[in-house]
Parts: C-alpha cells; sequence; structure tokens
C-alpha cells in the first residue's frame, strides 16, 4: 500500500504533519523526492556533526558548473522523513530523476534553460514545484492578496493535529489545481516534469516489487495527483528510455537561512525561514502565545540594537495584531499582522527597524555545518584541476614568484591568484615591485597556503562551482553592496586584473548608479581618468567599450554641472588637489575625444575661469586651459590676465592666479609661443606705477621656477619676441676646453670608439 | 448651501454611509456608527451586498487603513504621519466621519495652540460674575469629544509646542481630562478616540516626547505606491478642481499627466522608471498633491493665455518652480536630470526645451 504525502518544500506545518502520520503509519520504506544518486552520502544526515540549513550537492566532476543543490532546513519535511527513516532503520530511496540525466539534458538544445530564467546555480528541480502559480491561485480563490499568505494560514501555521486530513486535502487541492488550470510552461520544462514524475513512478513500483507493504511517499505537493494514478508501467519506462548521461557525485555543503529565502533568488525558496524555525520550534504553543513570544524576541533584538521598546510595547503589538487578525477574520495573527503592528506600535511606523527584523530574525542568518568527512565541494576540485594545470603548489612555507604576464600561463596565474583574493582567500600578496600605477608586464607575489583557506573554500561554494564563476558572483555582490565611489572604482580594478568579463557590465553599472547620486564632485572628477584609459586603450578585455562609454557620459556631464559648485570656498590645500583632478579630467576628456563631451567641459571652464568665483589657482588654471584649446584667443586671455593681476586684487590670490595659469612650470613659457607673447605684451604694456606695484606677484611666481628656467626666461625676454629655436641658440654658456677634453678618453673607451 | 466652498465628508457622502449602516450587520464597538469592517469598506470602496457602490475616498495600500481602523478599536491614539500631500488629514477626517458622524471635533495644532484649546477655557463673563463653575467652563473639541463618546481629530500634532502636546498624555492614558479648579474630572465615554496626522518632513519642530510617542500607534502614509495609481489619483483630483474653480480648459491629456506624474516619481524616489538609472534627490516632498497643482496652474494657463489645451510650456515653469526649492542643491539636481534623462527621451523633446528656457 502507498501513502502519498503532498508537502511544501521547508514547510514546518508540514513536517510536523509529516512526522505525526509516519509515526501513525510506521512505514516500512520510504520514498523521498531528492536524487537518487544522494543515497550514496545519505547516512551523514544523521551524523553527530551536522547541523542544517545544509544542502545536497549533485555535480558533474568533469564539469563542475553543472550542478544542483537540495537544500534542506531542521523544519524541511523531506530532512525529518530522512532522519525518521535513518533513525528507525528504516529504508530511505530518493525517487526524482536522476541528476545524471538531469545535468545531461541541460546540455541538449531541446533542453536547454533560458539562462536568463536559470537562478544562478540553484536548483531547477525545486524551483519547477508548487511555487508560485499553483499556490496564488489557491489563495486569491480563498480571497487572500497571494498564496504565500493562504498557505501558511492554512498549512503552516495551524495548529490541530488531523495530519491525515491535512494530507488528504492537500491532494484533492492539488488535483484540482492540476485539472483546472492548465499550467503556462514553456515546453522544454513541461517535458522536464513529465520525465521527473515518470521517474517517481517507476521507483514506486519498484519499492512494491520489492516487497515493502507500507511505502510513504514524500514529494511537493504539486506532483502528489500525478503519483496518485499510476498509467501503465511501459509508458513510464518508454519516456525515460535513451535519456542522456553525466557523471555526477554527491556530497553536502554547508547552507545559509539568506540563501534559502526566496529574495536570494532560490527558486523555490521560502521567504522567511527564521520564522519557519519559530514555528517549528514552538509548535506546541497556542496561537496568542506564539505571537507574543515572537513580538518579545523582537523586543529583545530592538533593545540590543539600542531601539526603544519596553513591555509596554510588546502588549499593544499583540493587541494590535490580534484585532488586525479579527478585522481580517482569521483565526490568529500570521507574521503580516504581527509585522505590521510592530511597525505602528514600535517603529513608529518606519520601515528601517523592519528591515532590521527582517534580516536577524524573520530570515535569520544561521548558517549550517557539514562533518568534516563529507567529500570534497566541486569548488576546491575546480581549484586543485587548475593549480595542476597552472603548476602552482599549494604550499605552506612562503614563496617568492615573479610573474611576466605577456606569458599566457603567467597571465592565468595572475588571474587566479586575483580571484582567489576577491574570494578572501589570500594565498598570494602582490608586492609592489616592479610595478607602477599603469601596470608593467611583471608581478610579483608572495605565496603562502594556510590550512584556514579549506573553510574559506567550503563558504565559498555558495558563490559559485568554478573559482571564476565564484568571484564574478561575489564581485556583482560586493558591486551593489558598495557605498562609495573610490571602493567601487577599486573594485572594477580588481575585477579587470581578475579578468572577470561577466562581472564587468554589472559593476560598472552599480558604480554609474552611485555617480548619479554622489554629491561630492571630486569623486566624480577623480573616477574619470581611470574609465577613460579603460575607454581608450581597450584596457579591459573583451569588454563592450560602449558600457564604459556611457558610464563616461553620465560621469562627464554631471561632473560639468557640478564643477562650478565644487570649486566654490577651497582653501590652499583643496585648490592644489582641485587642481590636479582638474588637469587629470581635461586630459582624460581630450583622451576620450568625444565632441559632446567637450562641448559640456569647456563652458564649464569658462564659468571657473570667471574671476572671483573660485580659488585663483583654479581659476588661472581654467583660464589657462581655455587658452590653450583655442577657446579663447589671445586678446581675451590678456584681458583675463590683467583683471587678475590688477592693484584692486589682494597679492595672494593674484600670485595664485598666476601659478596656476603657468602650471606652476616655466617651461611652458619658453616653448610656447603664443602663450609668451599673451605675457610679454601684456607685461610691456603696464605703465611704470602699475609695474612696480605688479613686480612682487610676478617675482612671487617666478621665484617658484628652478634656477635655469629662470636664466632660460630671461635671455629669451632679451631676444624679445624671439622664436623657440633662438631660444635654444641663446643659451650662452663659457666652455673651459681643457677640463672639456678630459673626459672624453673615458667616454671613448665606454663607447667602445677606438676598438 | 450649495455655496459653501467645501462641505464635511459626513455631509458630502451622507448617503454611502447611510446605505453602509443599513447593509452593516456587524459588530460595532461601543459608540461607532459603524463596524470596523464596514468604515475600511467606506474609505476604500467596494460593492456592497444590496448592489450599492460605495466610492474609494483612499486609492493605495489596503492594509494601511485596516491597520488604522483597528487601532482605533483597540483604544490606542492614531498617529497618521508621513510627508506632506499623502493625504493624511482627508483619512482622518473620513475616519472620523465614518466611526463618529461628525469630522467637525477638530484642533487644529500650530506654534500657538494653547493649553486652553486642547483642555477647556473659561467664559470670563460668567466666571467673574458667578465663579467657577461648570456653566463657565468652554470645553475644547477634546473635551466634547471625550464625553461624547466620538472621534476627536488634532491636525498637525508636531506644530504644537512640546508642553501643550503633553496635555494629551493623561487624556491618552488615563482616559479622563482633570478640572482642578472644580475639582472634578471629566471622564472619557467609550468610543472616545484621537486621531492626530504629523508631517515627517517637520521633524524637530516639536518632536513629540516619547512619552507620548508610546501613546499612539503611528501608521505612516506612503506615497502611491505604482505610477498607475498615482496617475489615478492626479487625473480624478484636477478633474474635481477644474470643475470647482471652473476652468474653461479641456480636461488635461492623459499623456500630459503621465509625464508630469513620471518626473514627480522618478526624482521622489531616485531613479528612473526603468529602474536602470539612479537620480539624485530634489529636498522638496515632490508630493502627489504638488502634482496636481502643477497640472492645475498648467491648465489655468492654457486656458487664460494659450489656446486651452495643456502643453510643455505651460507646465515647465510650474514644474521647475514645484521642484526647485533651494536655489542651489536642486537646481543642480534638476539640471542633472534634465540633461540625463529628459533629453535622452525622444518623445519628451518639448518638455526638454520648454524647461531649458525656463532656468
Amino acid at each position: 500500500m502507498t501513502h502519498l504525502f503532498g508537502i511544501r518544500h521547508h514547510g514546518p506545518g508540514c513536517a510536523r504533519s509529516l512526522i505525526r502520520a509516519l509515526e501513525d503509519l510506521s512505514p516500512d520504506c520510504i520514498l523521498i523526492e531528492g536524487p537518487p544518486e544522494a543515497e550514496a552520502v545519505l547516512a551523514s544526515a544523521i551524523h553527530a556533526e551536522i547541523e542544517p540549513p545544509v544542502a545536497l550537492l549533485l555535480y558533474c566532476p568533469d564539469d563542475t558548473k553543472k550542478a544542483s543543490f537540495y537544500p534542506f532546513a531542521e523544519f524541511s519535511p523531506e530532512w525529518q522523513a530522512i532522519r525518521f527513516g535513518l533513525t528507525r532503520s528504516v529504508p530511505v530511496r530518493f525517487m526524482d530523476l536522476p541528476q545524471a540525466h538531469d545535468l545531461a539534458l541541460r546540455d541538449e538544445p531541446s533542453m536547454a534553460v533560458d539562462p536568463s530564467d536559470r537562478t544562478d546555480q540553484s536548483d531547477q528541480a525545486e524551483a519547477d514545484d508548487i511555487s508560485g502559480d499553483p499556490l496564488d491561485w489557491l489563495g486569491r480563490a480563498a480571497g487572500y492578496g497571494d498564496g504565500e499568505t493562504w498557505w501558511n494560514q492554512m498549512v503552516e501555521e495551524r495548529r490541530d493535529a488531523d495530519s491525515a486530513g491535512l494530507f488528504a486535502a492537500i491532494q484533492e487541492a492539488m488535483t484540482s489545481v492540476r485539472a483546472e488550470i492548465p499550467r503556462k510552461l514553456p515546453p522544454q520544462s513541461q517535458q522536464r516534469e513529465a520525465l521527473r514524475e515518470a521517474h517517481m513512478r517507476k521507483t514506486i513500483r519498484q519499492a512494491e516489487k520489492d516487497g515493502f507493504q507500507k511505502i510513504a511517499v514524500v514529494c511537493g505537493a504539486w506532483h502528489v495527483p500525478a503519483l496518485a494514478t499510476m498509467p501503465s508501467a511501459k509508458a513510464d519506462n518508454d519516456l525515460l528510455k535513451g535519456l542522456p548521461k553525466v557523471k555526477v557525485a554527491a556530497t553536502w555543503a554547508p547552507w545559509t537561512y539568506g540563501r534559502l529565502a526566496a529574495a536570494s533568488g532560490y527558486g523555490a525558496g521560502v521567504l522567511s525561514p527564521g520564522w519557519y524555525e519559530f514555528l517549528w520550534k514552538n509548535q506546541a504553543a497556542e496561537a496568542s502565545q506564539r505571537s507574543i513570544a515572537w513580538i518579545s524576541k523582537v523586543a529583545r533584538l530592538m533593545r540590543e540594537e539600542d531601539i526603544d521598546c519596553s513591555s509596554a510595547h510588546v502588549i499593544e503589538a499583540a493587541r494590535l495584531s490580534d484585532a488586525l487578525a479579527a478585522m481580517r477574520e482569521r483565526p490568529a495573527a500570521g507574521l503580516d499582522e504581527i509585522n505590521e503592528s510592530i511597525r505602528t506600535v514600535i517603529c513608529m511606523g518606519e520601515d528601517a527597524p523592519l528591515k532590521l527584523i527582517r534580516a536577524r530574525l524573520i530570515v535569520g542568518e544561521k548558517l549550517g555545518r557539514v562533518p568534516p568527512d563529507v567529500p570534497t565541494v566541486p569548488l576546491q576540485q575546480d581549484l586543485e584541476k587548475q593549480q595542476r594545470s597552472l603548476r602552482l603548489k599549494p604550499e605552506a612555507l612562503a614563496k617568492e614568484l615573479d610573474l611576466d604576464l605577456r606569458n599566457e600561463n603567467d597571465l592565468s596565474r595572475s588571474h587566479l591568484l586575483h580571484r582567489l583574493k576577491l574570494l578572501g582567500i589570500q594565498w598570494g600578496e602582490v608586492r609592489g615591485t616592479g610595478r607602477s600605477a599603469k601596470g608593467t608586464f611583471h608581478e610579483v607575489w608572495q605565496l603562502q597556503w594556510q590550512p584556514e583557506f579549506a573553510v574559506a573554500i567550503i563558504e565559498a561554494c555558495r558563490w559559485g562551482h568554478t573559482i571564476s564563476d565564484a568571484a564574478t558572483a561575489l564581485a556583482i555582490d560586493q558591486a551593489q553592496q558598495a557605498e562609495s565611489l573610490p571602493a567601487l572604482s577599486a573594485l572594477v580594478d580588481r575585477v579587470l586584473l581578475a579578468h572577470l568579463p561577466h562581472a564587468v557590465e554589472p559593476v560598472t553599472r552599480a558604480l554609474e548608479n552611485l555617480a548619479a547620486i554622489a554629491g561630492d564632485a571630486s569623486q566624480l572628477l577623480e573616477a574619470i581618468p581611470p574609465l577613460a584609459n579603460i575607454f581608450r586603450y581597450g584596457n579591459v578585455r573583451q569588454t563592450d567599450a560602449s558600457l564604459v562609454g556611457h558610464v563616461l557620459d553620465g560621469l562627464v556631464t554631471r561632473a560639468c554641472i557640478s564643477l562650478g559648485g565644487a570649486c566654490a570656498s577651497l582653501d590652499d590645500d583643496a585648490a592644489a588637489a582641485m587642481r590636479k583632478r582638474i588637469i587629470a579630467t581635461h586630459q582624460a576628456i581630450k583622451l576620450i575625444g568625444n565632441e559632446s563631451h567637450l562641448a559640456d567641459w569647456m563652458p564649464a571652464l569658462t564659468r571657473l575661469a570667471m574671476l572671483g568665483g573660485t580659488h585663483g589657482l583654479v581659476c588661472g588654471l581654467a583660464a589657462r586651459l581655455l587658452f590653450d584649446e583655442k577657446t579663447e584667443d589671445a586678446d581675451a586671455t590678456a584681458t583675463r590676465m590683467s583683471q587678475a593681476l590688477s592693484i584692486g586684487n589682494d597679492p595672494a590670490p593674484a600670485a595664485a592666479w598666476l601659478e596656476g595659469f603657468l602650471h606652476q612650470s616655466g617651461m611652458v613659457l619658453l616653448h610656447d609661443d603664443r602663450l609668451w607673447q599673451t605675457l610679454d605684451a601684456w607685461l610691456a604694456s603696464l605703465i611704470d606705477e602699475s609695474f612696480i606695484r605688479i613686480l612682487p606677484l610676478v617675482r612671487r611666481t617666478f621665484s617658484l621656477f628652478p634656477g635655469t628656467e629662470r636664466t632660460q626666461l630671461g635671455a629669451r625676454a632679451k631676444h624679445s619676441g624671439a622664436a623657440s629655436p633662438a631660444v635654444q641658440t641663446a643659451v650662452t654658456v663659457e666652455w673651459n676646453e681643457a677640463r672639456a677634453q678630459k673626459p672624453l678618453a673615458v667616454l671613448e673607451k665606454i663607447l667602445g670608439l677606438n676598438s | 448651501m450649495m455655496n459653501t466652498l467645501r462641505q464635511h465628508a459626513e455631509q458630502l457622502f451622507a448617503h454611502e454611509l447611510d446605505e453602509l449602516q443599513k447593509a452593516d450587520t456587524r459588530q460595532r464597538p461601543t459608540n461607532w456608527n459603524l463596524s470596523p469592517w464596514a468604515v475600511a469598506t467606506y474609505l476604500l470602496g467596494g460593492r456592497l451586498d444590496n448592489g450599492f457602490e460605495v466610492s474609494a475616498k483612499y486609492i493605495g495600500n489596503r492594509r494601511v487603513i485596516e491597520i488604522a481602523v483597528a487601532t482605533l478599536v483597540t483604544d490606542r491614539a492614531l498617529l497618521l504621519y508621513g510627508v506632506p500631500g499623502t493625504a493624511k488629514s482627508w483619512v482622518s477626517e473620513h475616519l472620523a466621519a465614518a466611526i463618529s458622524g461628525d469630522s467637525t471635533r477638530l484642533v487644529q495644532g500650530t506654534a500657538g495652540t494653547s493649553e486652553e484649546q486642547m483642555r477647556y477655557g473659561w467664559n470670563y463673563a460668567l466666571l467673574l460674575s458667578k465663579g467657577p463653575s461648570k456653566e463657565a467652563l468652554v470645553p475644547s473639541p477634546l473635551m466634547k469629544a471625550m464625553s461624547d463618546g466620538r472621534i476627536a481629530r488634532v491636525e498637525e500634532l508636531t506644530r504644537i509646542p512640546a508642553d501643550v502636546q503633553d496635555t494629551l498624555i493623561t487624556i491618552l492614558s488615563e482616559k479622563t481630562l482633570p478640572i482642578p479648579e472644580l475639582s472634578s474630572e471629566a471622564q472619557a465615554n467609550r468610543g472616545f478616540n484621537v486621531i492626530a496626522t504629523a508631517n515627517n518632513r517637520d521633524k524637530g519642530v516639536n518632536e513629540l516626547s516619547s512619552a507620548l510617542k508610546r501613546r499612539f500607534n503611528t501608521v505612516v502614509l506612503p506615497v502611491p505606491a505604482t505610477e498607475a495609481e498615482e496617475i489615478a489619483i492626479v487625473t480624478k483630483r484636477v478633474g474635481e478642481m477644474g470643475k470647482a474653480l471652473e476652468l474653461p480648459s479641456e480636461p488635461p491629456a492623459l499623456k500630459e499627466v503621465r509625464r508630469i506624474v513620471q518626473v514627480f516619481r522618478e526624482l521622489r524616489d531616485g531613479q528612473t522608471a526603468d529602474g536602470k538609472t539612479k537620480l539624485k534627490q530634489p529636498t522638496g516632498t515632490m508630493s502627489t498633491a504638488e502634482a496636481i497643482s502643477v497640472l492645475n496652474s498648467g491648465i489655468a494657463l492654457a486656458a487664460h493665455f494659450g489656446d486651452g489645451t495643456l502643453r510643455a510650456g505651460d507646465v515647465a515653469a510650474g514644474l521647475v518652480g514645484a521642484i526647485i526649492k533651494d536655489p542651489v542643491q536642486d537646481v543642480v539636481v534638476w539640471k542633472e536630470y534634465l540633461e540625463t534623462v529628459v533629453k535622452e527621451r525622444d518623445d519628451w523633446k518639448d518638455l526638454y526645451r520648454a524647461c531649458r528656457e525656463v532656468i
């Protein structure tokens, strides 16, 4: 006799009813919806050191990208069923379609799942189950907003003891849903579902054939109707014939409640693992006691976080949640009612504390543990494979490694080390030597393998099954959480170093988003030059240049709009820093060579060049850049100059202006004829009196120049207005012939002239 | 009667309240005109069993109203909180009208609200001639509500000076109002409760003491959740107000309403509607009420100075005025928005040009 128990994955109410039903039935065989390959490692489920949440991990050792997770929490019905069977020595079998086929089918073009709806590495088998639509239909039919609330109310939060009735009701509900509402699935998913259910039936038949009398079948509620009516064995066998196959290995991996929650994109996840665990642990309590216990938990958390929350708050919140439940005609306050009353009574209507409650209590932060003797995870295997192929041995002894990045093997080694660094596995540390900001082709690493890395790898395996996948996922996650532009640009850099092409787009997008709300224009200015380099020189390997270009467009526009505000009221130090930024940005914008950028940038500079708006240094610099770009002609510049240096101004800003205008260097004056002429003409136009007054300013600026430059400037001034070549000849030095002869012999020797 | 510029909720919707009362068979708390369920239906609209259609007074999240009504059932006071223009006073008026059939027991909070307005004053002529007596006492709307067992409303609670606010503590926790002059007190009857409103942009004006805060359940009225919802609200209100102000213009084209609502939503949320681009947020609140007034002034402009059809040029001035509240920060925000978002949208070119002209 076969008994069907339709459950919802990770439903505590289901788990409770299931245990009760199993105890009543005392089956001699338990069949569970799960991958048959995992039966080999199943014994670990009653290992003393295992601690849920954990996940069964099925993967293909030859291609670790192909993998599925089957997570379990303590309150998962399947977990309870497994333990029920193992502790009582009842045979436990898994009956889902073997992952050997399932993983292989992912490669079949007809079965390929659209990568966009493949929620990262999470298990498709679960995602397709009863989550989403069918429940929503039932919930809406019962007058609830969504299926989740309805199911919680009817199944997970209910307290009566009639477990047989519950499973009968679930079967009936699902049968009518499956009969009434054609589920709109893409054909490949439909095909897969048919295969899975065929295999489940096949397993049931096998168990019957093996002579078991009382078979308990635990599966997702959705599948119950398909298992209740058995078509002929031949039809199922035909369906399952000739499926492709890959090699599959199974192991356990630690899981977290965060990953169990649907919020992390895991298809069949539950919204509130923490709440479910609470329900599981408090299954005996009265409904009203239960909500008070939960609100007290919340109150303790609030106090830990220094948010006022007295016992009176708890009482009022409990009263309000009961009143709400009564108004909504529900037997007891559910999580929704409790949350709403907490928000209203304790949080003063604010959402922020609720987010905290959600993260810490409703979802929870629990991390599971697996016994040390379970087989290794695919990430570890991927790492070992790469270590072999790149001939990088993990050694506990610190050792130095010099990588020549022109060499392909060394480049891959560098990528691997950078990726591990991103994953928090600090195997290597870059030593600064041989590496400038622009990056030469040498990279020197200090390598040292620590035993703790093994743990870090197991932890990192939730990000992906290969080093590059995991690093990509982690980088994207970090990008979404980054809060400052420098941190993000550093991340862009790390992503580029680690060569993670898939992470580049999300990370640059995050950069763009952050830039949009950044109030600090200097941060914007600093972000432009490195991006411009990437854009111009294609530093981003295999990256869409237009992506960076788009980010740059936004950055430049924003920088131009806020430049004026950012340059107002600067002190000397800030002005010097701003000057550097403006020069770098100016060069970057010219490097990009986009007309529309220049069309924004030059007017912004013109506004800066207006006297009085900003520090003299920046103002002078702006005037100079306009002059260099020929946006303003010599006359306009001369006007600016005489305005800035006129008698009415304080000496200090005027001197700063000249300093800014000359870029703190006299060389340009020597080599730029236009500039020389303009300055010269202005100086010559001064009447004696003005000249004497202005002299200290000019002296002050020129005194900053090196002596030789001053000499050359003087020489050029003597030849008033002569062109550059004349300048060089004009430098006359007295040669001492005799002394000049002396080193010649040695020089000849060095250069090998007389041999 | 018809010349009243604005009627009270219970007058305007007397018919609906009547019908609800007839159809309402559920349990009513003492001194409530309707059951909690019927109050929620009155605010959110719906069809009664007898086929009568109740119009929606509040378009938005059903749960917010349910929590508000449930709060009043538990005899905790209700504080409606939110940015200006999110229908706090509107909801408070209609709740009072539905529960007590009277929304006029109202204390308007201002910086000059005194204790007499919260508790009671005296008829000084009577006081001088006959001495302190019950007859010489002039009860405040709050005190009247207590003796009648009805709902009292306090508008703009945070504008009231802190010491005057604290008058409420005794009333809310002991449900009584001592009258030391007469050595007596006024005790509240069942059904009495207080609905207060406060806006959270004026935080810190007269922040509630934590003792007082604790006596209120706070319900935050959110800005409209979806664009469709907001467009529905704006179109409805603009239509109603246009009629009231007798504007000769055509009702606004849905396209223009949609654009204005989108601009407001995007700036308020700090990101574009497609969620792809982040934006800086202006200092103003960008409430739905402001969007309504931008459209109204645009319609007035179009009617009196244009050809009666609402165009981008008519709303541009109002739009810029509504967004730029701070002459430095908001200008940067608005310019960035214009240059990076409005300019890029092909069918928004007219709006871009019109706005460029104004700043």
